[in-house]
């Protein structure tokens, strides 16, 4: 058996498909063959899923009875489509109510803490009608400067 | 003989009937031979579908849906191919677009791997041939190791992967399934094959290094 041959047969060995004098000669090959060995356990890697009989072993997966087939066992991920629409009205009817209550409450809630003004804008704004000389406008407009000498002594 | 054995080692089963009469008894009007039709066909659809995706839930809802697009589409059935090479058609479709949906597909084999996960890639490296064989068969790893490697290719490479090494479907028999040109199944072959080897070279020295 030469290479081409060998990794031709990896498959049969691995599904027990090969006759008993193939499986030896491969085994033979193998053994004296450092590159299909390596290929062969490359090969190994992915042969439980390309190569493998695929029968999930019970410790595997616990798989539930195998059912009849049934158009009503349509899979959920693929019946967006065709599956009638199933409404459930109790979930929507609870997310209205709810989104009901907080508008309520916080336009109750600004409504309450909103006050109306006792002066209007430009009164709240004016300088009220004083006397302002030199001294007091520095004041009102920058009263921690120091004007004077004393000031500054004091 | 040789077409017997080949249809039993698919997972074919020999029934009363073929599956061309039940057919026209499902287009008659009979439902209930398609239930028959399914049985039948069932474990094989599986099979196919478990090469494609490790989640097993995954697996049964694809394989459904085949089913049922098969019974929806069933007045299309020609009797010039198989019903099961149909089907797998409509099975390999529906898996690949599965696949395509995932957007997410892991670049590198990531390395955390579990104690058993080692155990096995140490397996793989030392063990002889025979004994490589009978310890994958033992371990649940082994084959979540080989879903990993797979998964890191991309659709087109995998689709075209699975039916080439595990359906032994001919190139000319995949570009037909999935409607595309031989020179694009002979690209995609080559490159899996690529990828699959440097990333199984790798896993095989995480191996031999732990």
């Amino acid at each position: 058996m030469n290479c081409f041959e060998a990794r031709q047969e990896f498959s049969a060995l691995w599904r027990k498909t090969a006759t008993a004098e193939r499986r030896a000669e491969l085994l033979a090959h193998l053994k004296g063959c450092e590159k299909c060995d390596h290929a062969f356990r490359v090969f190994a890697l992915t042969a439980p899923v390309l190569h493998g009989e695929m029968e999930q072993p019970e410790a595997r997966v616990s798989r539930p009875a195998r059912r009849e087939f049934s158009l009503a066992d349509r899979p959920r991920r693929f019946a967006s489509v065709s599956r009638e629409t199933s409404v459930q009205p109790n979930r929507w009817l609870a997310m209205s109510a709810a989104a009901a209550a907080i508008f309520i409450f916080a336009a109750s809630t600004a409504y309450l803490s909103a006050r109306t003004p006792d002066e209007s804008l430009g009164e709240a704004l004016s300088i009220s009608d004083v006397n302002i000389d030199s001294e007091t406008a520095a004041d009102l407009l920058a009263p921690e400067i120091p004007l004077t000498e004393n000031d500054l002594a004091s | 003989m040789l077409g017997l054995r080949a249809r039993s080692r698919a997972g074919w089963r020999l029934s009363a009937k073929p599956d061309e009469e039940l057919i026209a008894e499902v287009l008659g009007g009979d439902t209930a031979a398609f239930t028959e039709l399914a049985a039948r066909h069932r474990p094989r659809v599986e099979r196919l579908c478990r090469r494609f995706f490790s989640d097993e839930e995954m697996a049964r809802d694809i394989a459904q849906e085949s089913f049922i697009r098969a019974y929806t589409a069933l007045a299309t059935y020609r009797a010039e191919m198989p019903f099961g090479g149909w089907l797998r058609a409509i099975v390999v479709n529906l898996c690949y677009d599965e696949l395509r949906r995932r957007r997410r597909r892991p670049e590198e084999l990531v390395g955390d791997f579990s104690a058993p996960e080692v155990q096995w890639m140490q397996t793989a490296n030392v063990a002889s041939p025979e004994e490589i064989v009978g310890e994958a068969e033992q371990r649940r790893e082994a084959y979540d190791l080989a879903h990993r490697l797979l998964d890191m290719l991309k659709p087109e490479d995998r689709t075209v992967m699975v039916l080439k090494e595990s359906e032994d479907m001919s190139v000319s028999e995949i570009a037909q399934t999935l409607g595309w040109s031989e020179a694009k199944v002979k690209i995609r072959a080559f490159r899996a094959r690529q990828a699959l080897r440097k990333q199984a070279e790798r896993m095989l020295a995480t191996g031999r290094n732990r």
